[in-house]
């Protein structure tokens, strides 16, 4: 009996020791001060005074937790955001500010499998393009009903546009950044353009063209740009800037990629990958600013104005030799491009509003919601916007993060890059108004069930240009019907 | 008298006993876990695949995500996929182990333990980190190491993971060669329970090596490959990780699994009503084919 009694307890402590293994957040659920205290926020914050003057009223409020979730949007972001929270505090000290930390690489599967679950962060941070599908989900939540007019006209309206969905704003922006195209500097001056003229004035398709193919060595590619599994995407939005393709959606809210302006991007890219003026194979995201680094890639996508600070770090590290510099990599001098553009179309930029959103989860309350939007103006403006912006080497989107802005002023900065930068920003689009979550949600499954992965099957030379094009169309006029896709060419 | 014995039978039949009371309280604990952790999500799933699922205000569809997915192009190019990549990777898998082990027979049996330490060592390691390794192998890029052998040997270097030609089988040679481990020791066990006698008699019978496995060892570790066999379809069924890691089931979709597709579907796309239907056909599926397994390999089985 003794024996059998030894074995049933030890069965039920291994079992128990299992089950263990996988539940260590258990604790924390059961831990009074450490679970969001929704349900008794009352009496919390003013949630339309702004942020700083906000404290002196929450002295007695009852203690509130609110949840955030965000990637490493800089090199220093996370660590930042730790100091953020305590600032937070020391203002509301009834208020805290929980802070997740997730990777690029599994931010979206990491929200989108919270949210579904109900248990979504209260503040997470999203790409403009994301929103369509939280507010699909039933997540999203409109901050105006939150949030004084007066704490909201501090942001920059064309920035808000990106964060407003059909009329209703689910977030703040924290920066608008734009998509281009880096070049080697010297190597493309060996190639015979005129970089100065090309910064200051943009380029067309048959420059580029030739510019590429005079770049392209045994060693060195003219144009690389990252192309495997979901950075195609990236290719056919920031690239398909050059074909006039802004928006997957055109001002009149037809599907855009069904236009002839898709046929023209992509017998243009099908023929680089031919010719091998770019590699037909795919190229992943963190290859191809170390493919310039190291001289195998003359003009590298995507790129962006901050790229000119880590290339200069790795100058200094290649002058240094401290072995920190990217492994057969040269000195290169960043040039930040244009992205070129073809006949009958105008030049414009990819531009993309990465910002905080508030969602809903289980213990979402009004007074619960109120105290977010405290956190949320508060992670968006002032000195938290004006740190985010400089590192990013972007302008401020509101006007609190402007005025803070002169504390950052970044040195050594190149005249052109700059002057090339601003040129950019002003010729960014802003997307149509009238897109519906369920219209953006329909072509976000279109670009990852099928135009990236038959854009993988163009660049390795397996289907044409014509092929895909026509695949696009047939999938998308069931999708959307004929009659909402433009098969025409869109003209600007 | 007959009656008396009849009901001294049934007393007998529902009687519980002290052990049956031992057993029972070994498997209760067992069981909660297995009800809550295994039959309660499926009974979830199953219901799930009902709805147009929101975290907020779930709507009932009815079989609108059956409908859907049998309507899914994709949904038919990854079960074709998942049915290719199943089709090679387990009999050859399977064949490879049996080979291998058979081969071990042959040593000492420290020097068998050596080796099924060695073919177990990768099953160890984190998946994650494998793939990274198959990565840079099948880089693309001339500085992949097998387009460096290519180079090496004059043959033009391959777009392994991004071509539709190479895509499919660079996925099948990496489970071929990967995770022999589990099936070897296996293998062995049952290699080792067959009687010497047997082999004794087909050598005064003057048997060679091939007759000796054609005869005796391949229908007495039959059992064993069906075992193998169930299990590595089942598995086979719900990769998903090599997929996810190595080609993100491109290109064109041409090595989109099944498992894939649902992950997707769940947490990329956010439609987890669709992806548990999808989840039920695939169990469904994998039941029918292990039904059918039994069926034709089990019958001169004897256990």
């Amino acid at each position: 009996m003794k024996k059998r009694i030894l074995a049933l307890a030890l069965a039920s402590v291994m079992v128990f020791a299992l089950t263990a293994c996988g539940n260590s957040d258990s604790n924390n659920a059961a831990d009074p001060t450490s679970a969001p205290a929704a349900t008794e926020a009352a009496g919390s914050a003013d949630a339309t005074a702004a942020p700083t003057d906000a404290a002196t009223d929450t002295s007695t409020a009852a203690e509130d937790v609110i949840t955030v979730m965000v990637p490493p949007v800089t090199s220093t972001y996370l660590d930042k955001m730790a100091v953020y929270a305590e600032q937070f505090h020391e203002m509301y000290p009834n208020l805290t500010l929980e802070i997740t930390a997730t990777s690029w690489d599994d931010h979206t599967e990491k929200l989108n499998t919270t949210a579904l679950a109900g248990q979504a962060p209260d503040i997470a941070e999203v790409s403009y393009a994301s929103i369509g599908t939280y507010v699909e989900m039933g997540v999203g939540i409109n901050i105006a009903d939150y949030m004084s007019a007066d704490r909201l006209a501090d942001y920059d309206q064309n920035a808000l546009d990106y964060m407003t969905l059909e009329g209703v704003t689910y977030g703040l922006p924290l920066y608008i950044t734009i998509q281009s195209i880096g070049a080697n500097k010297e190597m493309l001056t060996a190639a015979g353009v005129d970089v100065a003229s090309v910064q200051q004035n943009g380029w067309t398709y048959d420059e580029f063209l030739t510019a590429i193919s005079n770049g392209t060595t045994d060693d060195c590619y003219g144009f690389v740009f990252a192309s495997s599994a979901a950075t195609a995407a990236d290719y056919l939005n920031i690239f398909g800037i050059s074909a006039g393709l802004t928006n997957p959606f055109t001002s009149e809210l037809k599907y855009a990629y069904t236009s002839e302006n898709m046929l023209n991007l992509l017998t243009a890219i099908s023929d680089m990958a031919n010719s091998g003026y770019t590699p037909n194979y795919g190229v992943d995201a963190s290859q191809r600013m170390v493919m310039c680094e190291t001289g195998n890639a003359m003009i590298f996508g995507k790129a962006m104005p901050l790229f000119e600070g880590n290339i200069t770090k790795n100058n200094a590290a290649i002058a240094a030799a401290d072995g920190t510099a990217v492994e057969g990599s040269i000195n290169v001098e960043y040039a930040f491009l244009p992205i070129p553009t073809m006949d009958g179309v105008t030049e414009s930029c990819y531009g993309s509003v990465d910002g905080l959103v508030a969602l809903r989860n289980n213990d979402t309350t009004d007074e619960h919601l109120a105290n977010v939007m405290l956190a949320l103006d508060f992670l968006c403006s002032g000195d938290r916007a004006a740190a985010t912006d400089a590192e990013l080497y972007l302008d401020s989107v509101c006007e609190s993060g402007r005025e803070a802005m002169s504390a950052y002023v970044v040195e050594d900065r190149d005249a052109a890059n700059l002057a090339a930068a601003a040129r950019e920003i002003s010729l960014v689009v802003a997307p149509p108004t009238g897109i519906t979550a369920e219209m953006s949600s329909d072509a976000s499954t279109l670009m990852s069930e099928v135009i990236a992965p038959k854009f993988q099957a163009l660049l390795a030379g397996e289907c044409t240009a014509q092929e895909m094009y026509d695949t696009i169309c047939s999938e998308a006029f069931n999708v959307f019907g004929e009659e909402n896709c433009e098969t025409g060419f869109i003209a600007q | 008298m007959a009656h008396k014995q009849t009901n001294n039978h049934k007393q007998k039949r529902f009687r519980i006993t002290s052990d049956d009371r031992w057993g029972y309280a070994f498997i209760f604990f067992a069981m909660v876990i297995f009800l809550v952790f295994t039959i309660y999500p499926v009974i979830s799933a199953i219901k799930t695949s009902f709805l147009d699922y929101k975290p907020f205000g779930s709507e009932y569809v009815g079989w609108e995500n059956y409908a859907d997915t049998f309507h899914n192009k994709l949904f038919f190019k990854a079960v074709k996929n998942t049915v290719i990549y199943t089709a090679i990777v387990v009999p050859a898998t399977i064949a490879i182990t049996f080979t291998l082990s058979v081969m071990m027979m042959a040593f000492s049996k420290k020097i068998q333990t050596v080796f099924k330490g060695i073919y177990y060592l990768p099953g160890i390691a984190s998946g994650v980190a494998l793939s990274v390794v198959w990565l840079w192998l099948y880089d693309s890029s001339p500085s992949g190491l097998f387009n460096e052998i290519m180079t090496f040997l004059h043959i033009p270097t391959q777009n392994w993971l991004n071509s539709s030609k190479t895509a499919m089988g660079s996925l099948i040679f990496m489970a071929m060669v990967s995770s022999h481990g589990t099936n070897i020791i296996i293998y062995i066990a049952a290699l080792l329970g067959i009687d010497k006698s047997n082999f004794e008699a087909a050598e005064i019978d003057g048997a060679n090596f091939l007759q000796k496995i054609r005869y005796i060892v391949i229908p007495l570790v039959k059992s064993t490959t069906l075992f193998l066999f169930i299990t590595g379809i089942i598995n086979s069924f719900q990769v998903f990780m090599n997929a996810y890691m190595m080609t993100g089931g491109g290109p064109d979709n041409n090595t989109t699994m099944i498992g894939l597709l649902i992950f997707n579907n769940a947490f990329t796309r956010s439609e987890f009503g669709l992806a548990c239907a999808q989840a039920i056909i695939m169990a469904i599926i994998i039941a029918a084919i292990s039904f059918v397994q039994f069926k034709v390999m089990g019958e001169d089985i004897e256990y």
